[in-house]
């Protein structure tokens, strides 16, 4: 079809989707303002990049925006380096609700000093469960027969190759090494979207292509550098590495869930430790009769020790994202 | 008073509108009415505020019976409805006598969801501020699942008697190809997109997947040149993107399909969003029928989409007045 852009009818009228920029400056990252529809507006932090300092950064502003408030603003969604904001059209203009928004953001300090409450929840998880396997054998029959990331119905293999890992057990040793920051929650209810707070164990794995429509609930999903917990069956995009508890109950069968059916919060950590398969479905069970304590305990995240601690770490991280991006550069994408 | 269940329908919802608001960063859409027009329209000729919970039935076929006299509107699609037998037409306020039926036959289209709005409105419980059904986290409506047989339903106290009726004219054009009036989204830019793939995405006709429901639509897989080659950290393919969060009626293209987000669909993901549906379009979402429609994209500015939500709810307004 030989037709440019501009022979779209409306198109080339409509103003584009950048509403505006700011450079970074003083601790703070770099800003673009997106147009999202006729009641949002997408606010990105930094270059995309995996960088967990833009993530904190997100973290104060939710908090700032909590505590001012700004007319004609709905709520905001937050994202791994960005706020989904929703206004109230009748209330206030896009356009002035960007200006609003700078403001706030002139206010705010950079991220180097912020110490942000942060749980630390220990979880159970098997890897390479039979549910999972289960999850890529319908994808594969009824979906995408020839997705490469399912070769022998499952998604460890290709999770390994594209990692340069040898073995299941290097996988485990690298998921389970790290705390995982709970950057937001979303998708559906209670999903976190978590990142490891230790570079040398940062794993990496493209997306399904086209999406899973059947996800088992408590299934541990990676996509891009992040991991997840599924809350319910559902659809999913992530590779699918093993399953976990349930994070979610509006039944409230757990104590953990009696104040609050969501159990993660944003700012959370996850550290997961290896089980059977027996031993966690067993585990399950005695979530849903109540007998099941969670473990978990309070805490905080230091941003400049975690700085710092990260530094120290450097080469050796560095060292691991040759071996791992080397693997991956020739590994095929779905 | 009570409605009971005799048939169900595929899948028969308690919906309201507009929905849960507020708990995007908790993981949840709004839910609520997919077509939130007729839901509206519905409760409006019954008397009731616009917003409030009434069934949605997708594909019609199925049957109540009223424990008392009820004042009920069917809108949305168009379908062949009795009560007791009798005839009774769409788009204006009907009576049935108390142990009344109502029979709704199959919404055989244009259009895919039949609403029933009862004066009083469907009075199940509140669930974080909504009543509206969200079977993907298994809350709202009844018990958070599509209806079954023998289900009782609780109606409120009806607010006023209203014996409304809208002018054929005024209501809104039910079809099989689809005109889609979008509003640029948030990666509709150079960065992303190449020049040919905003023109192939704004001129072509799409069909509606057969495997489209309240969390999405979905369209055909169409391969795109794309501005980029890869999406870098995020993943391998030039749609992914650090997860960030979805609008509602975000179009978002999910490797090489794009998917229109539904009211009961994920709040965010790693995938481009190239349009957002205008909020006063969503409606359309819900009267599309899987694996038959076509739908084209239309964009518009802000101001227009915002424009149109206004005429809309001038409609809505007008007919609760009358």
């Amino acid at each position: 079809m030989q037709q440019s852009a501009v022979t779209v009818k409306g198109w080339a009228d409509i103003p584009p989707a950048v509403l505006g920029r700011r450079e970074h400056d003083d601790g703070k990252p770099s800003i673009t303002y997106r147009s999202a529809g006729d009641r949002y507006l997408l606010v990105e932090y930094g270059p995309m990049e995996f960088d967990l300092t833009l993530n904190f950064y997100v973290h104060s502003v939710e908090a700032k925006l909590e505590e001012v408030g700004l007319d004609g603003l709905v709520e905001t969604s937050p994202g791994f380096r960005s706020m989904l904001v929703s206004y109230d059209a009748a209330t206030v203009k896009p356009t002035d609700l960007v200006r609003e928004l700078d403001a706030v953001h002139d206010d705010l300090p950079g991220v180097d000093g912020l110490v942000l409450p942060s749980r630390l929840f220990r979880l159970p998880a098997c890897f390479d469960d039979s549910q999972s396997r289960q999850a890529v054998e319908r994808y594969a029959r009824s979906i995408r027969p020839d997705a490469p990331n399912c070769v022998n119905d499952n998604n460890i293999d290709y999770t390994l190759q594209y990692n340069g890992l040898r073995d299941l057990d290097e996988l485990v040793e690298h998921v389970t090494a790290t705390d995982l920051w709970t950057g937001f929650i979303g998708f559906f209810p209670g999903l976190p979207f978590m990142f490891p707070v230790d570079p040398r164990h940062v794993l990496f794995a493209p997306k399904y292509n086209p999406t899973r429509t059947w996800t088992a609930e408590g299934a541990i999903g990676l996509g891009g550098p992040c991991y997840s917990i599924y809350p319910v069956e559902s659809p999913g995009g992530y590779q699918l590495i093993g399953r976990t508890l349930p994070i979610f109950d509006p039944q409230q069968r757990n104590p953990i869930f009696a104040e609050d059916p969501i159990m993660v919060k944003p700012g959370d950590r996850i550290r997961f430790h290896q089980v059977s398969e027996d031993e966690l479905l067993d585990t399950f069970a005695r979530v849903h009769t109540g007998e099941y304590e969670y473990q978990v305990e309070d805490g905080t995240l230091d941003v400049a020790a975690h700085l710092a601690w990260s530094a120290q770490h450097r080469e050796e991280a560095e060292e691991w994202a040759r071996i791992r991006d080397s693997a991956a550069a020739v590994t095929e994408v779905p | 008073m009570t409605i009971e269940v005799l048939q169900p329908g595929i899948q028969t919802t308690v919906q309201d509108y507009p929905g849960r608001v507020g708990l995007m960063s908790r993981g949840f859409f709004p839910a609520g009415a997919m077509d939130h027009l007729a839901l509206r329209l519905g409760n409006a000729l019954v008397g009731n505020e616009p917003g409030d919970a009434a069934l949605e039935v997708a594909l019609g076929k199925a049957k109540l019976r009223f424990d008392r006299a009820a004042v009920v509107a069917l809108t949305g699609a168009t379908v062949e409805a009795t009560v007791d037998g009798e005839p009774v037409p769409s788009w204006q306020a009907v009576e049935v006598p108390a142990g009344g039926e109502l029979r709704l036959g199959i919404a055989k289209g244009p259009g895919f969801r039949v609403y029933i709005a009862v004066a009083g409105g469907i009075d199940v419980p509140e669930v974080f501020g909504a009543r509206a059904t969200y079977t993907m986290g298994a809350l709202g409506g009844v018990e958070g699942r599509a209806l079954r047989k023998g289900d009782v339903l609780p109606v409120g106290e009806p607010r006023r008697a209203s014996r409304g009726s809208l002018d054929q004219s005024r209501l809104p054009a039910y079809v099989n190809e689809w005109d889609l009036e979008v509003v640029p989204g948030p990666h509709a830019s150079e960065e992303f997109l190449a020049e040919e793939d905003v023109a192939l995405l704004f001129t072509r006709q799409w069909t509606v997947d057969r495997n489209s429901n309240r969390t999405g639509i979905r369209l055909d897989a169409q391969r795109l040149t794309w501005a980029r080659s890869n999406g870098g950290i995020a993943g391998g393919h030039p749609s992914n993107i650090l997860d960030n969060g979805y609008p509602v009626g975000g179009i978002n293209l999910n490797g090489d399909t794009p998917v229109i987000l539904g009211p009961d669909g994920p709040t965010s993901g790693g995938f481009v969003v190239v349009a957002v549906v205008a909020h006063a379009s969503m409606w359309k979402l819900g009267q599309m029928r899987p694996g038959a429609d076509k739908i084209t994209l239309r964009p518009v500015s802000v101001e227009q989409a915002q424009a149109l939500a206004d005429e809309q709810n001038a409609l809505v307004e007008e007919v609760r007045a009358a």
